[in-house]
């Protein structure tokens, strides 16, 4: 083939779409034949940066004994062509003698057989990627057109090797970037913190086909509780040494390998290589976070970039974390405006309410005294056994049921200061339900009981509460038809704006109809026959009394649970929850 | 004994009427007032032994004329009668000598009266 052709079918096989290593095995295959050398071989760069032998022409006998070594760049021929990118040729007159036999001792015996060795360097203008070396029986010169057309070819197969590192790099960061914009999205989402760092580790572990991600969170973050969140399991014989990397990624506040704190190890003994970064914001550690992949062959599966990576991937979950925590925050202080907004309009509504009821009542009691005192008056002088005495009598007596229900409305609205004893809510439910229950109306009714043992003292009018208690149990017995199960718990419950006691009460009543719900603690406010209204509207005035709410958590067909909140005796607000 | 003088303080017609034919019935001489500037002319004019007195009354209002009466005559013997149950509590903080809500039934306000006045 001349020249030309030759280059041409190589350029065609460069730009084919056959896999990286048979196009290059291929063209090795054409070079050996057309050049008349029977190996013709290229070493290439691996991870360390060391040369070692990766391709060869099929007929290749020397391939399988120098693959088996690597040399660092200036080491030997091969290292000292890629060093100084310039070729080498030895033809039979300058062949030293044993050469290469002191990198490869194999070679001895077989080196002789050669008559001509070239060397050649792959690279562009910029980049070197590996070294083309032939090896000739059959001939024993170069001419000097030979040496062009072999430095156009190295050229060639420079350009394809590049080409393909470059895809495969751009390959992994288009990969990199999909784990990044994924976890963008999820940490810019308002997802739970607990889910949020479980998702991370994961779609890490999936990305980086990790063995195991596992994020610890050293600082007292977002109120969580469990402090390590894992995506995948660690055996026990790396649990020290994530532990070991995780101080040190604290400590120096970067992110390190394994090859940090175990060098002498991490050659051999290892089958994982392990990675570790802080998750850092405004130099405050919040966490680490630390990622194990098992190292395959003599590679590892994460590389320089691989730890760029983590670290890159920690700073987003830090600032995602400040988000989170930051949402959190204003959350719970919109939560708190609100609330305090509608209590606000509840009293409001309520004192507005109060003065009119309290008016009118004034304004009935008037006209009501002087029909029952003149009838009082008429029935003094009318005889006992006549029709009209009887009317009388029923005149006054609705009078007076007239007046007390007045008399109970002004009291009803009028403000009853608060008597605080401290009280042990526990104790307190027992001794009510006690009094409940040994009423038979209430048999068939079952008690579920789940205190919390350790439950915060109350400072309350214990008076005040028993009615709310004793409201809400009856509400629950009626809308139970005395039929069900009420369930008491108590517990604790902390807000931003301090700790509180929580007693919920839920009962198997059916709820309420979501359409009513809103007007529920209306004064007057009743779907009973002959209720009137006021439980709950007396019983939300006495809590808020307390400094306290009440909760509704409706489930329509099921039941209602009332939660009460009453404030811990004492409580110290918590200005910052970090 | 002569008939303790007593007046009724009341903006309502008929509360006076009430009170005076039911406080006449026990024996004592009743007089009228429809607010509180004519309870204080008429005190200024006349002696009375007691005065029934009503909170709630347009121009000067009972809990106003009660301070009046008290500053001219700290020792006249003044009963509060109003509708109102709830400033019963407030009534040390008062100077008024009885407290009766207005009822239907006026045996709490003769009552309240004949101690008083220590019959
Ligand atoms: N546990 C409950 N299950 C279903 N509906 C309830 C429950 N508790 C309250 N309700 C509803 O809320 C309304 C108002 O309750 P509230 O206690 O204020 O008044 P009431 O029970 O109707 O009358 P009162 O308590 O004055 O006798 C009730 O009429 C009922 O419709
Ligand atoms: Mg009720
Ligand atoms: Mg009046």
């Amino acid at each position: 083939m001349n020249p030309v052709d030759l280059l041409g079918k190589i350029i065609e096989i460069s730009h084919s779409n056959i896999e990286l290593s048979s196009r290059i095995t291929s063209i090795l295959n054409i070079i050996s034949r057309d050049m008349n050398a029977e190996e013709a071989i290229i070493y290439t760069f691996d991870k360390d940066r060391r040369l070692s032998c990766r391709y060869a022409n099929q007929k290749s006998v020397l391939f399988k004994i120098l693959n088996q070594y690597r040399c660092h760049v200036g080491e030997g021929v091969v290292g000292s062509v890629a060093q100084k990118r310039s070729p080498l040729f030895f033809t039979k007159r300058d062949i030293p003698p044993r050469f290469g036999c002191l990198f490869y001792p194999d070679l001895d015996g077989r080196i002789e057989n050669y008559k001509l060795f070239a060397f050649l360097p792959l690279a562009d203008d910029s980049y070197l990627y590996g070294v083309l070396a032939l090896c000739a029986v059959s001939r024993d010169t170069l001419h000097d057109a030979d040496k062009v057309f072999l430095s156009i070819l190295s050229r060639e197969v420079g350009g394809i090797l590049r080409s393909y590192e470059l895809i495969l790099s751009s390959k992994k960061r288009i990969s990199e970037l999909a784990t990044l914009t994924e976890l963008g999205k999820m940490l810019t989402s308002n997802a739970e913190p607990r889910e949020l760092l479980k998702n991370i580790a994961l779609v890490i572990a999936k990305s980086l086909n990790a063995t195991f991600v596992t994020i610890m969170l050293g600082y007292p973050f977002l109120k969580l509780d469990a402090q390590r969140f894992t995506y995948g399991i660690i055996e026990p014989s790396v649990q020290d040494h994530v532990e070991e990397l995780e101080g040190a990624a604290t400590r120096l506040l970067r992110a390190v390998s394994i090859k940090d704190c175990a060098p002498d190890e991490y050659e051999d003994s290892f089958k994982y290589t392990l990675f570790s970064a802080p998750i850092a914001s405004k130099n405050r550690v919040l966490g680490t976070l630390t990622i194990c992949a098992e190292k395959t062959g003599q590679s590892y599966a994460l590389g320089e970039d691989g730890q760029y990576l983590i670290s890159t991937i920690a700073n987003y979950i830090s600032s995602g974390l400040e988000n989170t925590l930051l949402n959190t925050r204003l959350r719970d202080a919109v939560r708190e405006l609100n609330d305090a907004q509608k209590r606000l309009i509840e009293q409001e509504k309520f004192r507005s309410l109060g003065e009119m009821t309290a008016s009118i009542a004034h304004e009935i009691k008037n006209p009501l005294v002087i029909i029952g005192g003149f009838t009082k008056r008429l029935a003094r002088q009318v005889d006992i056994d006549r029709t009209e005495n009887k009317y009388i009598r029923i005149i006054l007596n609705e009078v007076t049921r007239l007046e007390s229900i007045l008399n109970e409305v002004l009291n009803y609205v009028k403000e009853t200061p608060l008597v605080a004893e401290t009280c042990n809510i526990n104790d307190y439910l027992d001794e009510i339900l006690y009094l409940l229950t040994s009423d038979s109306s209430w048999e068939e009714i079952e008690i579920s009981r789940s205190y919390n043992q350790g439950l915060s003292l109350v400072a309350c009018d214990s008076q005040q509460l028993k009615q709310v208690l004793i409201n809400i149990f009856i509400n629950a017995h009626e809308a139970m038809h005395g039929r069900g199960t009420i369930t008491i718990q108590t517990k604790q419950a902390a807000y931003e704006n301090g700790s509180f006691v929580a007693i919920s009460i839920s009962d198997t009543g059916g709820g309420i109809d979501p359409a009513i719900i809103d007007n529920i603690f209306n004064p007057f406010f009743t779907t009973k026959e002959r209720g009137t209204g006021l439980g709950l509207a007396i019983s939300n005035k006495i809590i808020m009394n307390h400094k306290g709410h009440i909760d509704v958590e409706n489930v329509a067909g099921k039941g209602v649970t009332f939660i009460i909140y009453l404030p811990v005796k004492n409580h110290t607000t918590k200005e910052e929850l970090l | 004994m002569k008939n303790a003088k007593i007046l009724v303080v009341d903006d309502e017609e008929n509360i006076r009427l009430l009170f005076k034919e039911e406080l006449e019935e026990e024996g004592f001489d009743v007089d009228l007032a429809s607010n509180g500037l004519e309870a204080l002319d008429k005190l200024k004019k006349g002696r009375f032994d007691l005065v029934v007195l009503d909170i709630k009354m347009p121009g000067m209002d009972g809990i106003q004329a009660l301070n009046e009466i008290k500053n001219a005559n700290k020792d006249q013997p003044v009963v509060l009668c109003s509708a109102y149950g709830e400033f019963k509590q407030d009534l040390s903080s008062w100077v008024s000598d009885g407290y009766v809500v207005k009822s239907a039934d006026t045996r709490e306000l003769k009552q309240t009266i004949k101690n008083i006045l220590g019959l």
